[in-house]
């Protein structure tokens, strides 16, 4: 048996889902954050005793006909897969739009539930709602519901109704017939009867007591919080927050303690295995796996500290107002105030951010922020960023922020560049997101989204980088012939003369070593790698040293084995972060650009941008700290400005285009 | 000129009508905190007319502007808020609800 749940954009739909079937799918607040159908089973306490209960979990949308991507998924479940039975989940403080849906859905036949949601918002209010009226004049039974809360939420009545009235045949309380679909004055004076009926529903079962303060809070809020100018130092100080508690100060704090069990369990595993096992299978287990996975997984408490702060910030109703604040900006720039949305949430990973691109309606700003999303540093990027900062720069904070000003800087002018490449300078937008209402931010659900994250992180090491790190690590110990290699001809090795070509590429950069160029590579699977790469290429243990509580223990030490001055080392890390993602985000990406022109041209985009940044940092960077260009200045200046070249024939042709429309406007 | 009075000057602008006795103005001339009835949405985007309207944003019902920060309009249709871009805000035509 199939439950689809349907509604309103945040009416609350997936807390209700993740209430009814124990899931941890991702919630917030503010609309759109569903943008894939999902399911799962009724947790066993709901179903009664019975099985096979499958409940899908839908993005919202306000009606059958659909607006953005993800409405659409909605639409054509219902329309096609027939779920037996629909809980309409309807946001008990906006009644009289959330029906409008409603009606559409009781005159599918399907019988339906309306979930009355938010019921204990509405009683703050003293809107009073008759919710047997409701149900007579709906012609389906309507149960009043607190999907955020755990007890008295009426989910185990929801459900036990579903299974009662599945197999019936729902009647219609308002049928809009028309006679020819394609006529489109016709639809609309059937959709205007439509609210005609919901609002003699409506003022039928519902009495108001407007408490005005209570509003004019919410208002008075948004008047300081999304203000035109207050809104932006707001907004950076927000940010600087999550970043610097979770990334110089409460992370590596944790960080600290977290390592001194990895240290300690690699000195036990070092101790079981004694003198007597072969150096090769030693070699893979201390290096590549206790090494390799530990030097990663040893940054996860300042990736799970950011989770936290990014989940209290998605829970409270703000990522709405950001999205207002920004779009004058983004606008400017061809992108839509939604497109900071899926920047903010890439700051955890890249996948749900360019995910999170469907809720934006316009193909090209879409695309755009599909594509300009992954410049973000991600939590995968995060021990990379640590790991150079703490090598090289004495663990200077200055680096890590750097980097999320670099990122937007980026982000900036890609955008200006990708609109002047379309030719769609001079296109009219328009923008429009609902503005939830604010909230105090639960803890629990923080805590609950932080956990599932983190685990999903250390499946990720335990897995994919796990088997990268002894893949690498046995490349690097073997030859082509699968001999050893003898120590002091590890250019020999099979990884070496695989990445010693790509190597040759990175020397304008100032980072032609092949260990460097194997690990970024590595890169492409997941971030993360580039630290696991490195540990196991310069069998470095350990990154972080437990005993100064300093993040990079032996930082000297570490920046000699990579030869590396710091020049080198900065635009090393920004190849590795402001190049193309890892391959889960181009696969992202891929999804959401429905485009293979697009595609290919982002990840091109991506290239040019990452060997760009990294040979202006290294080239001009060595030309201040020593007064000459780095090595290899002509040949990088070249390959440069031909990209350059490619990438400004193609905006020349765009803003023809925009000329010529233009002119055809006029 | 002496002693004529200019036309202007006695006849109240179109844009003054609007704000003052009733006639049609889009809502970025409204004012804030008070009920308009909404009259035409002004747009050849007939996709992004079929979205207003699924929220209830068509001729004859009821909007109100709560607030205008820089190029974003706060309104309230039915029970809902919204924060509108000028450009948007434009295409709303309304008049004073009585």
């Amino acid at each position: 048996m199939k439950i689809a749940l349907a509604g309103n954009p945040n009416s609350g739909k997936t807390t209700l889902f993740n209430a009814i079937t124990g899931r941890i799918e991702r919630v917030g607040n503010w609309p759109g954050v569903t943008i894939e159908k999902k399911e799962g089973p009724v947790k066993k306490n709901l179903a009664g005793g019975k099985t096979n209960i499958v409940v899908v979990d839908l993005p919202g949308t306000y009606s059958m006909s659909p607006f953005t991507q993800e409405e659409d998924i909605t639409r054509s479940f219902i329309k096609y897969e027939k779920p037996d039975v629909i809980i309409n989940i309807v946001d008990a403080t906006n009644l009289s739009r959330s029906l409008f849906f409603t009606t559409q859905l009781l005159e599918l036949g399907i019988p339906v539930i309306v979930a009355l949601n938010k019921s204990d918002l509405n009683r703050k209010k003293g809107t009073v709602i008759n919710v047997q009226a409701l149900s007579e004049r709906l012609k389906c039974p309507v149960i009043e519901t607190i999907a955020t809360s755990g007890r008295n939420n009426g989910l185990k009545e929801l459900i036990s109704t579903a299974l009662k009235i599945r197999g019936t045949k729902q009647e219609a309380p308002f049928v809009g017939k028309v006679a020819n679909s394609n006529d489109k004055s016709e639809i609309e004076a059937v959709d205007r009867q439509r609210f005609e009926f919901v609002k003699s529903v409506v003022s039928e079962v519902e009495i108001k007591k407007h408490d005005d303060n209570r509003l004019s809070r919410q208002d008075a809020a948004d008047r300081i919080i999304a203000h035109r100018w207050l809104g932006i130092p707001i907004f950076a100080v927000v940010m600087w927050g999550v970043f610097s508690i979770s990334q110089a100060y409460l992370g590596p704090f944790l960080a600290d303690i977290f390592v001194g069990w990895i240290d300690a369990f690699h000195a036990w595993v070092e101790g079981i295995l004694g003198e007597g096992v072969s150096p090769v299978l030693r070699s893979i287990l201390l290096d590549g796996i206790i090494g390799g996975v530990g030097a990663v997984v040893g940054f996860l408490p300042l990736i799970m500290v950011l989770f936290f702060l990014l989940a209290l910030l998605e829970d409270c109703g703000y990522m709405a107002r950001v999205a207002v604040v920004m779009d004058r900006f983004l606008k400017k720039v061809g992108l839509s105030g939604k497109s900071i949305i899926p920047i903010i949430i890439g700051t955890g990973c890249a996948v749900p951010g360019v995910m999170a691109t469907r809720t934006i309606k316009n193909d090209r700003q879409r695309r755009t922020t599909a594509m300009l999303t992954p410049f973000m540093p991600c939590g995968a990027k995060l021990p990379v960023i640590a790991l150079f900062s703490g090598v090289f720069f004495n663990d200077s904070p200055w680096v890590g922020t750097l980097m999320y000003f670099v990122a937007v800087a980026l982000i900036i002018a890609g955008a200006l560049i990708i609109v002047r490449i379309t030719g769609e300078r001079n296109a009219k937008t328009y923008f429009i997101m609902e503005l939830p209402e604010y909230r105090f931010p639960s803890l629990k659900r923080a805590a609950i989204s932080m956990l599932s994250r983190g685990k999903a992180f250390i499946i990720r090491a335990g897995t994919i980088i796990l088997l990268c790190n002894v893949v690498v690590n046995l490349m690097q110990s073997f030859d082509w012939s699968l001999h050893v290699v003898e120590e002091g001809a590890e250019n020999t090795s099979i990884l070496a003369s695989i990445a010693s070509p790509f190597a040759v590429l990175l020397i304008p950069l100032g980072f032609g070593a092949w260990q460097l160029a194997a690990a970024a590579i590595t890169g492409f699977i997941a971030k993360e790698n580039v630290v696991g790469t490195l540990a196991v290429v310069y069998s470095i243990t350990n990154f972080i040293d437990t005993e100064e509580f300093e993040l990079v223990g032996g930082a000297t030490n570490v920046a000699g084995v990579m030869g590396l001055t710091s020049v080198a080392a900065l635009a090393y890390l920004m190849f590795n972060l402001f190049t193309t993602p890892c391959f889960a985000a181009i696969g992202a990406m891929r999804a959401e650009m429905e485009n293979k022109k697009w595609f290919w041209g982002g990840i091109a985009f991506q290239l040019c941008i990452g060997y760009t940044v990294a040979f202006i940092t290294y080239q001009f960077g060595t030309l201040f700290t020593t007064g000459a260009f780095g090595t290899a200045f002509l040949p990088g200046l070249a390959v440069v400005i031909i990209m350059m070249s490619v990438i400004a024939y193609f905006a020349g042709k765009g803003e023809q285009k925009a000329a010529v429309k233009a002119t055809l406007r006029a | 000129m002496n002693g004529t009075v200019s036309l202007k000057t006695i006849m109240p602008t179109k844009k003054r009508m609007g704000r003052y006795d009733g006639g049609t103005v889009n809502l970025t001339n409204a004012q804030a905190n008070r009920e308009y009835i909404i009259k035409d949405i002004k747009t050849d985007d007939l996709e992004l007319k079929g979205f207003l309207f699924t929220l209830g944003c068509y001729e004859g019902e009821k909007v109100t502007l709560l607030s205008v920060l820089g190029d974003n309009y706060i309104i309230t249709i039915k029970d809902a808020k919204y924060s509108i871009d000028r450009n948007l805000a434009e295409a709303i035509l309304v008049s004073r609800s009585f």
